[in-house]
């Protein structure tokens, strides 16, 4: 019984060839610029106090990987890209009760789990479009302009990003199931998604209030590390994921128990 | 039914109701949607669930789909008790249901709705169905009329060739030829076993196609019975226009309840036959006569003595 996922992946397609264009305009932009700008990025280094470098988690802006980590993962992919996939999780169950098509779907002979672990599969359009997409296009922008990444830290700055993204959905999935109306459930998703991002930004630049962060997905992926130093936090990733599946597990509860 | 009776009646007999209502029961704050609501459907009949609008038919029948939890009561459809999901869940396959607010994916086209429930539950009828029933199924849903997506939902409610089809209000939207139309099907359907429980507010659809009504008001199951007995309660409304003032008790015969006379207007319920009704009235020199289905409201007030004060 594949039905529901595959109608919600076709849904999804726009959405990530939207994104993936956006990503692309950006790449054009940013890898343009590089080769301008590499000279004076260390007067940048000086120009701009150190906490705005620690709240971006930005380094080495004079390579490509830190200037490239700096300018599309620590802002676009993480905040954009995070926004999006808890956005779009916020909509899969609210948006169908409001509408009442979730009505129509559940007289069908599938268990309310299994709707919500097919709408929630959907995503993998945009995880493999965006990952793919954007790794290929960054990889092959850095060899146009005469630079050139390491292939492995490129695929693990996306591979490593996945739970990370997968925790956003996980985040806009229980709001979804636990507001009633779709506008609500994804300005809150929005909202989390942000106020996290900030808390862990704000918090990891004073070393008494660090802690506060560990709650914030963030602190679990960070693209600097792997880009400019190709350090690869397995551990976080897999603290990312068992968050993740402790969030489905609470909305499947949810959804199980509510009325529709 | 007699004491000694009722002991048999708890003991775990196959139950052969399509649906049996056993005091379902859905509060919401101080308002029973549906209160202590017992009845039952039996297999190859078409039942009539009436009543006005906000009298908690639509609560039933999402109760009996499982998308709303009783707060006391249970009900059963096709066997499987609605507190058990799992169970209920594998009942839906031998169920049809026509929503009274279709929800489709706006943007896919009517072939890649019905597309989809097909692969869900099975599409054997479809084509058949598609001969009765034509949406434009090339175009996207978010263009359908009111009419057209009636017409999907009557499709998609039907193709998997169910043993239960459940439709709340399902001709509004619909003109009257394909109201007829689809009278006609769900008489079909019934003939080849199907049972039906629709749900309506509008007392003459019930009365033309129903072998069995439920009356409901005010969450309340106010009557049950035969559509026999319900025409016999029933009446029509009349409203005669006379040339000059009649006098009352030459007019008047013993099947005009609720009589206004005022001048040369005489308004009445008419319990009797229709012909007669005009047998007599063409001994008067009548300018214009109306003669109309009862308003629910109405029926409710003479028939069923139920009083509405403390709900609007």
């Amino acid at each position: 019984m594949t039905a529901i996922l595959r109608i919600e992946s076709r849904k999804r397609v726009r959405g990530s060839v939207i994104l993936l264009a956006v990503f692309a305009v950006l790449s054009a932009l940013y890898f343009s610029m590089f080769p301008g700008v590499q000279e004076e990025m260390d007067v940048l280094e000086d120009a701009f106090p150190g906490f705005m470098f620690e709240l971006f988690g930005i380094e080495e802006l004079h390579t490509i990987e830190g200037f490239i980590a700096a300018e599309i993962y620590s802002f676009f992919w993480i905040l954009l890209v995070g926004i999006y996939f808890a956005y779009v999780s916020a909509g899969l169950i609210a948006g169908d009760i409001q509408d009442r098509s979730m009505d129509l779907t559940l007289s069908n002979p599938v268990s309310r789990e299994s709707v919500v672990l097919q709408k929630l599969g959907a995503l993998w359009v945009p995880l493999v479009a965006l990952n793919v997409g954007v790794a290929l296009i960054v990889y092959v922008s850095a060899l146009a302009i005469g630079e050139s990444f390491n292939p492995v830290a490129l695929a693990m700055v996306h591979l490593l990003s996945v739970p990370y993204l997968l925790v956003c959905a996980g985040i806009g999935l229980v709001l979804s199931v636990g507001i009633d109306h779709v506008r609500s459930a994804r300005a809150a998703a929005l909202g989390a998604v942000i106020v996290l991002w900030l808390v862990e930004g704000v918090s990891s630049l004073d070393p008494d209030y660090e802690w506060i962060g560990a709650a914030a997905p963030t602190r679990y992926y960070d693209q600097t590390a792997i880009l400019v130093h190709e350090e690869y936090a397995l551990f976080d990733a897999g603290v990312l994921l068992v968050g993740f599946l402790a969030l489905i597990a609470l909305a499947v509860a949810l959804f199980v128990r509510r009325d529709i | 039914m007699s004491g000694q009776t009722a002991a048999h009646e708890t003991e775990p007999t196959a139950d052969t109701a399509t649906i049996r209502l056993d005091g379902l029961t859905k509060q919401y704050g101080d308002v029973m949607a549906n209160d202590a609501v017992i009845f039952a459907v039996e297999p190859g009949e078409i039942f009539g669930y009436l009543g006005p609008n906000g009298a908690g038919k639509t609560t039933t029948i999402r109760l009996l789909l499982g998308l709303l939890k009783p707060t006391a009561g249970t009900a059963t459809v096709l066997g499987a008790d609605i507190r058990d999901r799992r169970a209920l869940t594998q009942a839906k396959a031998n169920v049809g249901y026509l929503p009274d607010t279709l929800g489709f994916e706006e943007r896919l086209t009517g072939r890649e709705v019905l597309e989809y429930f097909a692969r869900l539950r099975g599409d054997e009828r479809r084509d058949e169905l598609l001969e009765l029933f034509r949406p434009p199924l090339d175009k996207p849903v978010e263009t359908y009329s009111h009419g057209n997506r009636r017409m999907l939902g009557i499709v998609q409610a039907f193709m998997h060739d169910p043993d239960l089809v459940i439709m709340d209000e399902p001709t509004s939207g619909l003109d009257p030829l394909k109201q007829d139309r689809l009278h006609r099907f769900l008489e079909d359907e019934r003939d080849a076993g199907t049972t039906i429980f629709f749900s309506s507010h509008v007392l003459s659809e019930v009365q033309r196609v129903c072998d069995r009504v439920g009356i409901i008001r005010d969450g309340e199951l106010v009557a049950l019975e035969t559509i026999e007995e319900l025409l016999e309660r029933g009446g029509k409304d009349v409203r005669v226009q006379l040339a000059r003032p009649v006098d009352p008790d030459q007019f008047v015969t013993a099947e005009m309840i609720d009589v206004e006379l005022v001048d040369r207007t005489a308004r009445f319920t008419y319990t009797g036959e229709v012909i007669e009704l005009l047998e007599h009235l063409v001994q008067y020199d009548v300018t214009d006569v109306d003669i109309g289905d009862p308003q629910l409201d109405e029926v409710f007030k003479h028939y069923y003595g139920t009083d509405s004060q403390e709900t609007g």
